[in-house]
């Protein structure tokens, strides 16, 4: 009895094993159709909740087809400008102010006297607070998309991802010099933006710091264009940079921390002057998948606005 | 002390030496300003010639040793001990490959596409355990082959399974052999790597689905031992073929049998034939009439299942790639097809009832969803075919040659089933006649545990 039982254990298995294989051979069932190199961002989405060291306070919904730059001004004013139209928030969110002009905004900033200098894509328009034009620049060049600005007394500072070049000018739109130029004697890499994402910003004693994204850092420059120091790691992990170029925009803080933005795996995240990672902002799950052009700017209480242009929204975060 | 330090020295000497010696560049690296540095892309080198050959002199030397054991030695340990040390060479050491077992399925492609290259390493390994055999009987299933060596090791209960039993499972060696050769003449598959149940192991990369399966494999051959080997194995019929011819033997006692019975279940493998004493000649008549019926039965079973498998044209010509991609192309016609009479339906409603521009975008809308769905849902063979440039004639034309040698390699598989099974028919029915306890040479793997259980040494 206890034989027949292993004959027929035995057998069973034998067969098993012969039909499995006939009838995965003959079988019409397509394969497997995963792709084993598939690059499932899923797991790198996920976020550690007690990284997390921001909450959501406001959100702002301008009437606005398109959004594309985003500024803060004197009083805390929100400036967001998208095509044709400007649009201004007063400190609790309350509209403050609109005008009207001609083209696509990239990119903007706001002078101390309240001058508001809007990158347009191929060139520059300034406007004075009650959005009268007062000078438009000439078009730096065909291939010109100019993606950041900041201005400080030193001049006008442009990132224009054409040319994957910083010009300086002064603000009538003169030329004064280009920085960011590969330059292995002064060990300067260049600028590596693969994506339309190029953003500049200065620090609080008026330093220029570039985001070469495709290098995953960002670098601070002179006004001469000498390259004085730089940060930033290539990492799939949250305390770095990745994807082909990243961070899209940042900004900087009144203690000198930077606030950056990506793409690809869209978050907000802090970190030190001296480019450590601290926390994060919003995390993947804030946004919709495949947002980009998510730009920032940081007003006199350290509140981080975030232009949302999936969700058309300004989203205003504050430290927890 | 010498010998018993050999095995152990080889197995060092063959564990620690470097598998990939170069590596070539296999794309030329794209150019990027960033101070990135490539990291060299590298895939392994084909196994030098010198190290085939290495392997082809470890196939030769481990089937003289083993022959040597088994013939002369006449000792079990020492041929267990062997087959160790084969599944750490052939297995864990080469990962299964080159094997004498697949190499049925290159040297079938190399007579039938003159474009195939067969390597010489290839076709010895293919040919040295068949000669081996030809002469010895089966020494390279005893302790050389990996497959046989880790099959042993599972080996805790096994039970006889009888002659019928063992006649019926032996047909599907037969079915897994023609099928092997079938589809790598035809250059469907190489079939017995797809199926090779220990070369994941042998690899540890075996998927769960593998796993799985070897699991159950070794299982079965806890109560049925070496099940591939029995009942599965290719390679195996061809050697079961040439053993039956082979000069020296395995026997069982180096002597004269006294008939004490102790081997009589010693084999795990239903190898041993028991002595049948009584001669039952049978008349003339009879005799004339099993003939005849042979004479009768191998053409008929022959044409008969050649008919069949000429029949199974489509089912066996579906596994091919080329033909699986035509049926996928036809049938990805056959949808537009139906879509654009849908659409003309449409277009008919449409014009009858002049529907509003809002129920049109609306319906444009879906169309565009459901073409987003069929590109989502497509292949990926379908996207390599839409990709490289080729015409659909193209792949049916090719397709319908693959046909026509499934047509032709159906009849010739059909047939050979159709032969091994009335050839296992005839052999039941000859009279036999033996008088001592006698290995079967065709079944008998020549492991020499009988040897053990023989009072009579040499």
């Amino acid at each position: 009895m206890k034989q027949k039982i292993f004959i027929i254990s035995g057998l069973v298995l034998l067969i098993a094993v012969v039909v499995i294989m006939f009838a995965d051979l003959f079988s019409s069932k397509q394969a497997d159709q995963a792709n084993p190199y598939d690059y499932k961002m899923g797991e790198i989405r996920k976020s550690d909740s007690t990284r997390s060291a921001y909450s959501e306070q406001m959100i702002i919904s301008p009437p606005l087809a398109e959004m594309h730059a985003l500024a803060c001004g004197a009083g805390d004013r929100i400036f967001v400008a998208g095509k044709d139209t400007l649009l201004i928030y007063d400190q609790p969110g309350h509209s403050a102010g609109r005008f009207l002009f001609n083209g696509t905004a990239s990119c903007m900033t706001l002078d101390k006297k309240g001058n508001i200098y809007i990158g347009m894509q191929d060139h520059v328009e300034i406007f004075d607070p009650s959005g009268k034009l007062i000078k438009k620049w000439k078009t730096f060049s065909d291939e010109s998309l100019i993606t950041g600005i900041a201005v400080s007394d030193s001049g006008v500072f442009l990132a224009d991802f054409g040319k994957k070049i910083v010009y300086r000018c002064s603000p009538d739109g003169r030329l004064i010099n280009r920085i960011g130029e590969k330059d292995p004697q002064k060990n300067i890499p260049g600028f590596i933006i693969p994506s339309p994402y190029f953003d500049l910003a200065l620090g609080k004693k008026g330093e220029l710091w570039v985001a070469n994204t495709g290098r995953h850092s960002l670098e601070q420059f002179s006004n001469d264009g000498t390259l004085n120091s730089a940060w930033g790691e290539a990492n799939m992990a949250v305390e770095g940079f990745c994807g082909c170029c990243n961070p899209s925009h940042f900004a900087l803080l009144s203690d000198g921390s930077f606030v950056t933005s990506e793409k690809g795996i869209e978050r907000v995240k802090i970190y030190s002057p001296r480019g450590k990672f601290e926390c994060v902002v919003a995390p993947p799950t804030a946004f919709i998948e495949g947002t980009r052009g998510l730009d920032l700017a940081v007003d006199s209480k350290d509140r981080i606005i975030v232009l949302d242009p999936e969700k058309k929204q300004l989203r205003i975060f504050v430290k927890k | 002390m010498r010998k018993t330090n050999l095995v152990p020295a080889l197995l060092a000497f063959t564990t620690l030496f470097p598998k990939t010696v170069f590596a070539i560049q296999r794309f030329p690296k794209p150019e990027f300003e960033s101070a990135y540095t490539q990291p060299q892309t590298q895939i392994p080198l084909p196994r030098g010639e010198f190290m085939a050959y290495l392997d082809v002199a470890v196939l030769l030397i481990a089937l003289s040793v083993v022959t040597w054991l088994v013939l002369k030695k006449r000792s079990r340990l020492w041929v267990f001990a062997m087959s160790i040390f084969s599944l750490g060479y052939f297995g864990f050491y080469r990962e299964g490959c080159v094997c004498s077992i697949g190499a049925i399925q290159n040297v079938s492609l190399a007579l039938f596409d003159s474009t195939f290259v067969l390597p010489l390493s290839v076709i010895l390994f293919f040919i040295l355990p068949l000669l081996f055999t030809l002469f010895f009987g089966r020494t390279f299933c005893a302790a050389v082959c990996p497959f046989g060596a880790i099959q042993d090791l599972f080996a805790f209960k096994p039970q006889a399974l009888g002659s019928r039993l063992n006649t019926v499972l032996g047909i599907i060696p037969y079915l897994y052999l023609g099928l092997a050769v079938l589809f790598a003449a035809t250059g469907t598959d190489f079939i017995i790597c797809r199926y090779d149940p220990f070369v994941g192991i042998f690899r540890f990369t075996a998927s769960f689905g593998m796993f799985l399966f070897t699991g159950i494999l070794l299982l079965s051959g806890i109560f049925i031992a070496r099940p591939y080997c029995r009942f599965l194995c290719p390679y195996g019929v061809l050697l079961n073929w040439t053993s039956r011819f082979s000069r020296s033997h395995l026997t069982i006692t180096p002597k004269e049998c006294i008939q004490c019975r102790l081997c009589e279940n010693s084999c795990p493998y239903d190898a041993i034939d028991i002595p049948v004493t009584t001669k039952s000649p049978e008349s003339s008549p009879v005799m004339v009439k099993k003939m005849m019926m042979m004479v009768l039965i191998v053409p008929v079973l022959v044409i008969a299942f050649g008919y069949a498998g000429s029949r199974m044209q489509d089912t066996l010509a579906g596994v091919d790639p080329r033909v699986k991609l035509a049926k996928e192309v036809l049938s990805g016609m056959r949808d537009a097809g139906s879509g654009m009479r849908d659409a003309g339906y449409k277009m008919q409603d449409a014009g009858y009832k002049m529907q509003d521009a809002g129920y049109k975008m609306r319906d444009a809308g879906y169309k565009m969803r459901d073409a987003g769905y069929k590109m989502r849902d497509e292949s990926f063979e379908i996207k390599a075919f839409k990709a490289s440039g080729k015409t659909e004639s193209q792949v049916y034309s090719e397709a319908s040659a693959v046909l026509k040698k499934f047509y032709i390699g159906g009849w010739l598989f059909g047939g050979f089933i159709g032969l091994a099974i009335a050839l296992m028919i005839g052999g039941r029915m000859l009279p036999v006649y033996r008088a001592d306890y006698v290995t079967n040479k065709g079944r008998c793997f020549s492991c020499a545990r009988c040897v053990d259980y023989c009072p009579v040494k040499s």
